[in-house]
């Protein structure tokens, strides 16, 4: 027999016992279900038009399966790779065939490459099998109506990627666990290869990239991430480059990338031949059958006995050493077995690889946490304990699932389980003392996460930073929260291994039910309470104002069921623990009804109390207002006036008096009040529809008598005596109580509005506390009735348009009362007319002394920070950005004012509510924010994100409310594009050129990464059903103005849109962005120029990329001149600058916050060119000084894609 | 008392392991001998709670030890055939571990007597060595240690002298012995000379059944006048075998030395009468079963009726 032909017989053995493996077959299924998942269509790349029936990029692409196959291999064939090639050799010295092997003529190096290939066989097949499954899937299987993501079948798009970044993957991730169980005959360290790579590569290589990384880090880590993904995202699919291309372009590597593939490889069979070499000393050494578990290896050391070691002391009696025995208590059994489980447990490694790993995967989500503006996070310790309590909760979920079911086989695996299991310890204390041992881990790792926790945030204070370290988060969170999740886990996997008795197994469902449960929490719609056993994304919405404050209730349910299922699961461990070997012939007969009847009445009692904790948390939140009840409730709202009342336009409301009485520590409300109709139209109204909520019941009143409106499901229509004449109006009343949120949550997540104890937020957008006049199309719209965005035709906007946000009509007056516990402020619109204290409640009147258009409510324990006509309402721990956030509620007051409209009423607020929502609106007067937007984020002079954040939110007391935009394609626009481009003007003003650049930059690379090129519409056609259509009312929205700025120049633009203001803000008319241009145009230096403009970027979707190329210097006289060309390979035509320039160009001036100035060294000279799409364009650029790059709009004037890639640095 | 009665056990294949084996012991030593797949392991594993027989029942005191394993554990030293013990803990740590899993005391504490059981097994001078360092012999003395600690009333061993030298294996059997005095001692071997030595009481398993449950001296006697010595060519061993049932042949200066048995008491030309071993006596009946040269022991024949 030949070298190959051995070497080919280890490798059949090994790849026909690994195709006998279950957890082989476990994972074909799992890629089976993903194959048929991908060919619904289930995930495809971002590119496309999302709408119904529109194109769609296709799975079937080189660049889709490269982006499963590379997540897929990662994610799920890591664990698989290195659990298969790396415990091979460690199977075997378990087995002890080392000897009767090497007897042979079977050299090490043939057993290695042997056994590696027999392993890597065996996933290949699996591999091969998945493809084959995909293109069946794809290209036999899916011939439905819907199959437009499915493009044709072209073999090499499957086999590509499986060469380019599957092999690759495949021979590092066996090679590596190869060497590593080779050389260490360690499991733990098998194990922790795969968990170590796939959290790096997923929790880091393939998210993490902020705007602002530099490119050659960039570059860095696309190599060395070995599933590859990110090489893929940051070259082809960050940046959209459409369907077209997706579906059609091949994906040639470059090869730097090339190369990283190849070393990968390289590294995986070098790795290999690490372990045939290994494999051969120790066969030189004799130790072919050690396997390891502490540190040392035991077996290397054993030693012959020594003349000593023999040598007979004493020839004593057994009689002599008066030995009693009684079976110890259970508790000292249990502590003696879980301090011998401990003792090893501290001389395993994977302790001290695990633990630095979780640390760093758990505290880094911490230390990257990136917020508005891709500005870093201001982290205190409850939102520190927060962020983490996922990962945490998932990977020592992990770590104990390996320790429990190892500490539960080791007996076995250590030949001492029959002497183990003859002692007289109660089998209760042998299944929580090893249980109690695993669970030690936990502790350990929660203990180190909370130092580590501890040394981030005392290591930031000292480096400047305002936040502090407070303990009590942690234990709530951690110690409240996920100690429960984690004694449940080790309670479930030693019953389930109690149950099957096998480690593969027990492995393959407890990854399985990891996977499924983060899957389901993180994909659609996520498990309800009771059965969120991890409690996942419980903490998601934490709030340094009142932790626990929504979900509490449920919370405590959950967490009570989870602990009170640990009894269950014991005393099934411990029905069912391998104390004795059952006899085959008896467990059938125990498996007879009666008998398993009989076994579940012992159980009973243990069973009893997690079955009650179920039963309230399922029916009380099916009771709630998530439950079924209140879905269905909306439902028929919608069922029974959507084809009577969707386009009909409600008369004004004229003024607004409200009453509400707010108890947050009950979650409720007592609301009074009525509204003031006002017919402002030319036709009589006969009836009249408002929207109520669940608030039955409702004492209705019709100017000032009681009155039945007819109740259509919620919609409750008033029909008076005399229909609404022309002019005439009309006061409806009500009174009510209700409570907000009502009920248990069914399941985790934030609420939009709330009455809480650590806060309120109401708004009046929809009924969560006070009606609406007129029919709400969008309540009741769900999965099953969701129809398409309405399609407007081109002339939309001509007559009169109904508002985009808020009530229709003209503009209202409000006298709004608000009641709460003394030590709450609440603030509404308008001015405070009134306080006063009684009996422990604060009772303030809040009128809105200019008229508004939309009202809210917020309320909480504040401290306040006055402006000048401003003033921030804040948690008195959340201070740290509060004096930027009061200087640009302060500038943005003074030059909004003056650029814009003046600011029509008396004072403007900012208060901020608890994270259970999570965003910021502006409401006349009284803007709210969320406490993680703008207090919480760190706002480095770069960013300036608070100040930037309050920018925009403040300018839409002007776009918004002022200037309240039309409902129709465009409208938007009109509010978050000009409020962005408000905050690019007021940076510039404040801060300077410097920063004005870098806020234009971070929203020009919020468009290029966020955009959909398929999808994309004009300005004036973006409605905001389509993916991508935010960024494109936002950013590009904002960029769109700041350019129309330098085409009209400052002033002519900012006078236009004070006109434009003046025209509309009384109107019951709401204008769009057709309106808002032929405003403009009056405005314009150079009409046909604006016309040109206008059409480009308002009216068709362009969007320029510029390249440099063949760029030369040469000198010419005492100066230098710069030649090259410029081309333009995106669309659109602009004029755009390009400047050769020497030096850094800014300089700071001392406080790093303040203004920055250009830099005394820096020079430059400066060329314009005008390039079309396509178009190339030869530049020259004359110096006085050797310049040293040459960069394309350096003012960032010009709105582009890949700005980065239009520079050119000259060699030093 | 320990009554074991119609134990059958049946391994999924379906292998029977043993197939209605009844015995009764009470104090002193009691010996099963048999060969390789004989059921003497599973019968010990049945005994020591490990392992649910398939049917029969195994009695200490009258009570049933299936119903309730707890009951025998309380009172059992027991030592497998293999075994190991966590590798990471030093012999001290490791005896004293199940010292306290025993609920085993000591006038003078758990250090000392965990020191003296260690010199018990002459392993004084490694007791701080980690198990994981031991060789097999010293592995074996260790769960020597922990077998007989803690005065148990039944001491179940399964082949224990595997890997002990000679000076070993007799320190061993004297604290057998010495434990024997006073409770059961089930001794499962191969090895018939400590039987012979040993055991007052012997069973013989073979293919699941007890063919044998009887004394060595009984044993012996059974076959007294039907063995016989003498020596032949090579050529002529054939032809012996064919006419009488061979129980040892050694190869001396070229013939055979050769023991047979002659149920009829007519020896082979040239061969002596000499006095029956145990061996002989295992050897006819492992080899013959229950109906060996068509005589039946009479307790064996006793418990198959029963």
């Amino acid at each position: 027999m030949t070298s190959l032909a051995r070497c080919a017989a280890v490798a059949r053995r090994e790849l026909s016992s690994a195709l006998r493996r279950p957890s082989y077959w476990f994972l074909f299924g799992v890629l089976a279900l993903a194959a048929w998942g991908f060919s619904e269509g289930a995930v495809t790349i971002s590119s496309g038009d999302a709408t119904a029936g529109g194109e769609r990029s296709h799975i079937t692409s080189v660049f889709a399966q490269t982006m499963f196959q590379s997540i897929l291999i990662t994610g799920m064939g890591a664990w698989f790779l290195a659990i298969a090639a790396g415990l091979v050799l460690i199977r075997d010295a378990e087995h002890r065939v080392g000897e009767i092997l090497h007897s042979t003529r079977l050299t090490a190096r043939e057993y290695a490459w042997g056994s590696f290939t027999g392993a890597v066989l065996a996933f290949l097949v699996i591999w091969g099998l998945f493809l084959a499954l995909s293109a069946g899937f794809n290209h036999v299987l899916a011939t439905g109506e819907d199959v437009r993501h499915i493009g044709a079948f072209v073999p090499g798009n499957y086999l590509y990627p499986a060469l380019l970044i599957g092999l690759p993957q495949i021979l590092f991730f066996a090679g590596v666990p190869f060497l590593l169980g080779a050389w260490t005959r360690r499991p733990i360290v098998v194990f922790a290869f795969p968990i170590t790579v796939v959290l790096i590569v997923l929790g880091f290589l393939v998210s993490w990239s902020p705007g602002w990384l530099d490119p050659a880090i960039n570059r860095a880590l696309m190599l060395v991430d070995p599933s590859g993904f990110r090489w893929l995202n940051e070259t082809f699919l960050k940046l959209d480059r459409g369907m077209d291309f997706y579906n059609t372009a091949p994906l040639p590597p470059d090869t730097g990338f090339l190369l990283s593939r190849v070393a990968l490889a390289a590294v995986g069979l070098l790795a290999v031949e690490g372990a045939a070499r290994n494999t051969a000393r120790r066969l030189l050494r004799g130790d072919t059958d050690a396997v390891v578990i502490g540190f040392r290896e035991s077996s290397r050391k054993q030693a012959p006995e020594t003349a000593e070691a023999t040598r007979p002391r004493r020839e004593g009696t057994l009689a002599e050493l008066q030995m009693q025995t009684r079976p110890p208590g259970f508790l000292t059994a249990a502590a003696a077995i879980s301090r011998a489980e401990i003792r090893e447990l501290i001389v395993r490694p994977g302790l001290y690889l695990f633990i630095p790993l979780i640390l760093w995967q758990s505290v880094s989500q911490s230390l990257f946490a990136l917020g508005p503006l891709d500005s870093p996070l201001l982290l205190t310790s409850g939102a520190m304990a927060a962020r983490q309590f996922n990962t945490l909760s998932l990977l020592v979920s992990i770590l104990l699932l390996f320790y429990t079911v190892e500490s539960l086989m080791k007996e076995r695996a250590q030949r001492f389980g029959e002497i183990f299991r003859t002692t007289p310890v109660a089998t209760g204390a042998m299944v929580l003392g090893k249980t109690a041992g695993a669970a030690m881990v936990a502790g350990v790792i929660l203990a180190a996460a909370l130092v580590t926790s501890w040394a981030v945030i005392v290591v930031r204070q000292l480096l400047g930073n305002p936040v502090g370290f407070d303990l009590w988060p942690f234990l709530a969170a951690w110690g409240g929260v996920m100690v429960p999740t984690l004694l449940f886990w080790t309670a479930l996997v030693t019953a389930a291994f109690a149950l099957f008795r096998n480690r593969y197994t027990v492995y393959g469902l407890g990854l399985a039910l990891l996977i499924y449960t983060v899957f389901k929490m993180s994909v659609g719609e996520p498990l309800p309470w009771v059965a969120n056993w991890i409690a996942w994304n419980s903490m998601a919405a934490w709030s340094d104002m009142g932790a626990f404050s929504l979900h509490g209730d449920a919370l405590l349910l959950n967490r009570l069921l989870y602990l009170s299922l640990i009894p269950l699961l014991l005393a099934l461990a411990m029905r069912w623990f391998g104390r004795q070997e059952f006899d085959a012939t008896r467990i059938l007969h125990r498996l007879r009804p009666r008998a398993l009847l009989g076994s579940g009445v012992r159980l009973l009692p243990f069973a009893v109390p997690p079955a009650v904790l179920a039963s309230l948390l399922f029916f009380g939140g099916r009771a709630g207002d998530q439950g079924p009840g209140a879905e269905e409730a909306a439902r028929n709202y919608w069922r029974r006036n959507v084809a009577t009342w969707t386009d009909f336009r409600m008369p004004s409301v004229s003024h607004v008096e409200l009453d509400v009485d707010l108890e947050p520590s009950a979650r409720t409300a007592s609301v009074s009040g009525a509204y003031t109709f006002v017919n402002h139209r030319d036709h009589a109204y006969p009836e009249l529809p408002i929207t109520a909520g669940l608030w039955a019941p409702i004492e209705w009143t019709l100017d000032g008598e009681p009155y039945e409106p007819d109740d259509r499901s919620g919609l409750f229509v008033f029909t008076p005596e005399e229909p609404l004449a022309p002019g005439d109006s009309l006061t409806v009343g009500f009174r009510y109580d209700l409570a907000h949120p009502r009920g248990l949550g069914t399941r985790v997540g934030g609420r939009g509005q709330f009455i809480l104890d650590s806060g309120v937020v109401l708004t009046a957008f929809a009924p969560t506390f006070a009606p609406v006049p007129g029919y709400l199309p969008g309540l009741g719209v769900d999965e099953d009735n969701r129809y398409d965005q309405r399609e407007y035709p081109d002339d939309f906007f001509v007559g009169e348009t109904e508002p985009a946000l808020g009530w229709g009509g003209t503009p209202m007056t409000t006298r709004i009362r608000i009641t709460a516990p003394e030590e709450y402020t609440a603030n509404s619109v308008g001015r405070l007319v009134s306080e006063e204290v009684r009996d422990g409640r604060r009772t303030v009147v809040w009128e809105s002394d200019q008229p508004v258009r939309l009202f809210n409510i917020v309320a909480g324990r504040y401290a306040v920070e006055e402006g000048r006509g401003t003033a921030i309402y804040y948690h008195p721990e959340h201070d740290y950005n509060v004096e930027e956030m009061s200087a640009a509620l302060d500038a943005a007051r003074e030059h909004y004012s003056v650029w814009f409209h003046p600011f029509p009423w008396e004072r403007l607020k900012l208060s901020e509510f608890p994270a259970y929502a999570g965003y910021a609106q502006g409401f006349p007067t009284n803007i709210t924010f969320s406490e993680g937007i703008g207090f919480l984020t760190r706002s480095d002079p770069r960013s300036h994100a608070a100040f930037a954040i309050v920018a925009h939110e403040a300018a839409h007391q002007w776009w918004g409310n002022i200037l309240t935009p039309g409902r129709g394609p465009g409208g938007n626009m009109l509010s978050e594009g000009m409020s962005h481009y408000a905050t690019i003007l007021l940076h510039e003003e404040v801060h300077g050129e410097r920063y004005r650049i870098e806020f234009a930059r971070r929203i020009e690379e919020s468009y290029g990464d966020n955009r959909f090129v398929n999808s994309e519409r004009p300005l004036v056609k973006t409605d905001g059903s389509r993916r991508g259509d935010g960024t494109v009312t936002y950013d590009k929205g904002g960029w769109v103005m700041w350019m129309l700025q330098q085409e009209m120049g400052r002033e002519n633009l900012l006078a236009g849109l004070r006109a434009f203001i003046d025209a509309y803000r009384s109107s019951s008319d709401f204008p769009v962005i057709q309106d808002m241009l032929a405003v403009l145009r009056e405005f314009a230096p150079d009409p046909e120029a604006f016309d040109t403009f206008s059409e480009q970027w308002f009216h068709d979707v362009v969007a320029p990329e510029y390249r440099l190329s063949e760029v030369t210097k040469e000198r010419a006289g005492r100066g230098w001149v710069v030649r090259g060309a410029i081309e333009n390979a995106g669309t659109g035509a602009m004029t755009v600058e390009l400047a050769a320039t020497a030096g850094e160009r800014w300089f700071d001036q001392g406080d790093a916050g303040s203004r920055t100035v250009v830099s005394p060294g820096y020079r430059d000279s400066r060329t314009s060119v005008h390039v079309g799409a396509g178009e190339s364009a030869d530049f020259a650029i004359e110096t006085g000084f050797d310049p040293g790059r040459v960069a394309v709009d350096p003012d960032v004037l010009v709105l582009q894609l890949r700005r980065e890639a239009a520079v050119f640095e000259f060699p030093e | 008392m320990l009554e074991i009665k119609n134990l059958v056990k049946v391994y999924p294949g379906p292998v029977a392991a043993l197939q209605g084996v009844s015995l009764q012991a009470s104090r002193g030593m009691f010996g099963l001998l048999g060969p390789n797949g004989a059921g003497k392991t599973t019968l010990m594993r049945i005994v020591a709670g490990l392992l649910e027989p398939t049917s029969g029942v195994v009695r200490l005191d009258g009570e049933d030890v299936g119903k309730d394993p707890g009951r025998i554990r309380r009172q059992l030293g027991y030592l497998p055939q293999d075994f190991g013990f966590y590798p990471h803990l030093t012999a001290a740590a490791m005896l004293r571990f199940l010292l306290v899993l025993k609920g085993i005391k000591a006038p003078h504490g758990l250090k000392r007597l965990t020191a003296e059981l260690l010199e018990r097994v002459n392993l004084q001078d490694a007791a701080k060595r980690k198990v994981g360092t031991y060789s097999g012999g010293m592995r074996q003395r260790l769960g020597i240690a922990q077998a007989l600690a803690g005065n148990p009333r039944i001491v179940v061993v399964d082949e224990p002298t595997a890997g002990l030298d000679p000076e070993e294996r007799n320190r061993f059997y004297r604290l057998l012995a010495e434990l024997a005095e006073d409770r059961l001692v089930l001794l499962s071997t191969h090895i018939v000379e400590d039987i012979s030595v040993l055991c007052p009481r012997v069973a013989v398993l073979t293919g699941g059944r007890v063919v044998a449950d009887t004394t060595p001296g009984a044993a012996r006697a059974r076959l007294e006048g039907t063995i016989f010595e003498g020596a032949v060519e090579k050529g002529e061993m054939a032809d012996l075998a064919d006419r009488f049932e061979v129980t040892q042949a050694v190869l001396i200066e070229g013939r055979n030395r050769v023991r047979v048995h002659a149920a009829d008491g007519l020896p082979p030309a040239g061969f002596e009468p000499v006095a029956p071993s145990l061996e002989d006596a295992y050897l006819l009946l492992t080899r013959n079963g229950a109906s060996a040269n068509g005589r039946e022991p009479p307790e064996a024949a006793e418990r198959a009726g029963s």
